[in-house]
């Protein structure tokens, strides 16, 4: 996906390929382990979470599983009504994972573009700056995630001290607890994983024949024209592949919540692992936990879908 | 036209460095708060003194006393180090046979690898916590804690991941080399360990530091799965934050040192494989 000019060379020389691909038979051994344990890791806990979320499975009845009482649906329908005794209700967490995942990954788009553009065209230093720009996403997200903790404590924390300062907010604003908790994850977030869309960007760019703009700057095009014009549309493969890829791991992200605001979180920052983890961890509801993560899982296959259509397997690139 | 353009340029010149010094504060202010603080010494964190009246070092020498600091960075490098090379070697195999050849459910299989990846993990540790219970019940041993137990549920999302690097690397890689150690008389073992191995080491080396910084990250199976005797650093930094939700006061110096630590390693692996991660990134999720 990152050379687009060496997936169509490939493309070429794909059917002489798959002629000779089909001569042997495959040493199944070498893949034996592979399908082994993913079955055993994956594959079987599925089919647990599937069973467990028709029971009422909880730490006490974890020691006679089998005899755990069927519940049918209920799990499913206190999943959308009550959610763990503690926090948020499922319904309520799955809109605070949306809302935060699109809007997340819409800050992070025009970020990421910018400064991929920033530093696309050679200049003195770019390399420390294209070193820099890396750095709040490589660091891992648990050190993230404790540094927001502390820019965002209440009364003495960087932000309200500025926001203060500035006479913008009160020193107690409380953005780890109360509505804006939610922003302040939001903040957190688009920090730390910009640089995805960046690094993104940075490929596509790369696959842009430069001679494109030469044509266009003998028209006379600006600069404005030529990225509306060429940059934009070229870089539409790659960047709906991002922003897909995006939206997933912003939906599926733990670390960054549970580290900033802790168990129990607020109602408007408990997004829906979080959510899913309180219930099975800390209230040791099983049932009600397998089924909130089948639910997950259900609205997950949506973008998932569209992400293994857009890889077209089985062609080109592999 | 040619005084237009070279204002243009000018302006978008002027625009470039403009925005480099919003995007250098944006990234250092922060980072750069946090070494002030972990220079701090604790007691002036929380009066909001943004620069202290003198430098703490002492935060740097007491984090290894006040939580198991070594012996988490231990663990972690022990847990991230063994899920690192068993994905990357189980990987290996199976790319190598998805790409050389056609067969029966190759299709399913790579469908299910990224299908995988975009699992949450919490759906994955919830039955893989419940069926550990079971066994553990079942059998009378100690599961939950035990570093081989880690390792195995980390491949649960190392070990998709690692595949579908790897195959992209695999993919990169001339058949023709291949065909003609075969005609050799090369076994399929001898192609794989004497033709392919070679080739793909790189790429093998950066499927193994991305499955080491997956395990290095993760704060959700680590918490659950650990013990304090095998707790990563991920987890044990959060004994510092959860004096604080029990109402002591928290060591935010000390907590800042230890992070800084605990995350300046990877920053400097990753910087060091810069080139690589864009191909890397483009091929598959990175950070789950």
């Amino acid at each position: 996906m990152v050379d687009q000019s060496n997936v169509s060379i490939s493309a070429q020389s794909i059917s002489v390929r798959r002629d000779r691909r089909t001569r042997n038979r495959p040493p199944y051994w070498m893949i034996a382990p592979a399908v082994f344990l993913l079955a055993v890791i994956v594959a079987a806990p599925f089919l647990v979470s599937i069973y467990t979320s028709f029971t009422s499975l909880n730490q006490y009845s974890i020691g006679n599983w089998l005899h755990a009482p069927f519940v049918g649906l209920r799990n499913y329908i206190s999943a959308f009504t009550q959610g763990s005794a503690i926090g948020a209700s499922a319904l309520q967490s799955l809109w605070v994972s949306v809302a935060f995942s699109l809007l997340t990954t819409l800050c992070i788009t025009p970020i990421g573009i910018v400064a991929a553009l920033l530093v696309n065209t050679p200049f003195r230093g770019r390399s420390w700056v294209r070193a820099l720009f890396l750095i709040p996403y490589v660091m891992p997200v648990f050190v993230n995630a404790i540094t927001w903790r502390l820019l965002f404590m209440n009364g003495w924390g960087l932000v309200d001290k500025v926001l203060a300062w500035l006479h913008l907010a009160s020193v107690n604003t409380f953005w780890l607890i109360g509505p804006n908790s939610f922003w302040a994850m939001v903040i957190a977030d688009v920090w730390s994983s910009w640089p995805f869309i960046y690094l993104m960007v940075l490929a596509g760019l790369q696959g842009i024949p430069n001679d494109l703009y030469e044509s266009a700057y003998m028209d006379g095009a600006t600069q404005v024209r030529c990225f509306f014009s060429i940059t934009l549309p070229s870089l539409r493969p790659i960047l709906s592949l991002a922003l897909l890829l995006s939206t997933l791991n912003h939906f599926n992200n733990f670390t960054l919540p549970f580290i900033m605001f802790g168990t129990p979180p607020s109602p408007q920052a408990d997004v829906l692992p979080l959510n899913v983890y309180v219930t099975s961890f800390q209230t040791f509801n099983f049932g009600l936990g397998a089924a909130m993560s089948l639910i997950t899982l259900v609205l997950m296959m949506i973008p998932a879908y569209f992400y293994i259509r857009m890889l077209r397997l089985g062609e080109a690139t592999t | 036209m040619t005084h237009s353009m070279s204002l243009e340029r000018r302006f978008w010149q002027r625009l470039r460095i403009v925005l480099l010094i919003v995007f250098g504060l944006a990234i250092l202010l922060p980072i750069t708060y946090v070494v002030l603080v972990s220079l701090t010494p604790d007691t002036e964190v929380g009066d909001g003194s943004i620069f202290p009246t003198h430098i703490a070092w002492d935060n740097y020498r007491l984090m290894w006393s006040t939580v198991h600091l070594a012996h988490d960075i231990g663990n972690s490098v022990l847990i991230s180090g063994c899920t690192g090379v068993l994905a990357t070697l189980v990987a290996l195999l199976a790319s190598y046979v998805l790409s050389r050849f056609r067969f029966r459910g190759r299709k399913p299989f790579m469908v299910s690898l990224i299908t995988m990846q975009t699992i949450p993990q919490v759906m994955m540790l919830l039955p893989l916590f419940v069926i550990l219970v079971i066994i553990q019940n079942a059998l009378r041993v100690h599961l939950v804690g035990q570093y081989v137990t880690i390792i195995v549920t980390y491949l649960t999302f190392a070990l998709p991941f690692a595949c579908w690097l790897l195959l992209s690397y695999m993919a990169n890689i001339p058949i023709e080399l291949e065909e003609a150690a075969q005609m050799d008389g090369c076994t399929r073992w001898q192609v794989l360990t004497r033709i392919v191995l070679p080739l793909i080491l790189p790429g093998m080396v950066v499927t193994f530091v991305f499955s080491f910084l997956l395990g290095w990250s993760d704060v959700l199976f680590a918490s659950v799965l650990t013990t304090p005797s095998t707790q990563t650093v991920a987890v044990g930094l959060q004994s510092y934050i959860a004096t604080g939700e029990s109402g002591g006061s928290v060591f935010w110096g000390q907590l800042m040192a230890a992070s800084l630590t605990s995350g300046i390693p990877v920053v400097v692996i990753f910087l060091f494989f810069q080139k690589f991660i864009i191909g890397g990134l483009a091929n598959g999720a990175v950070k789950g």
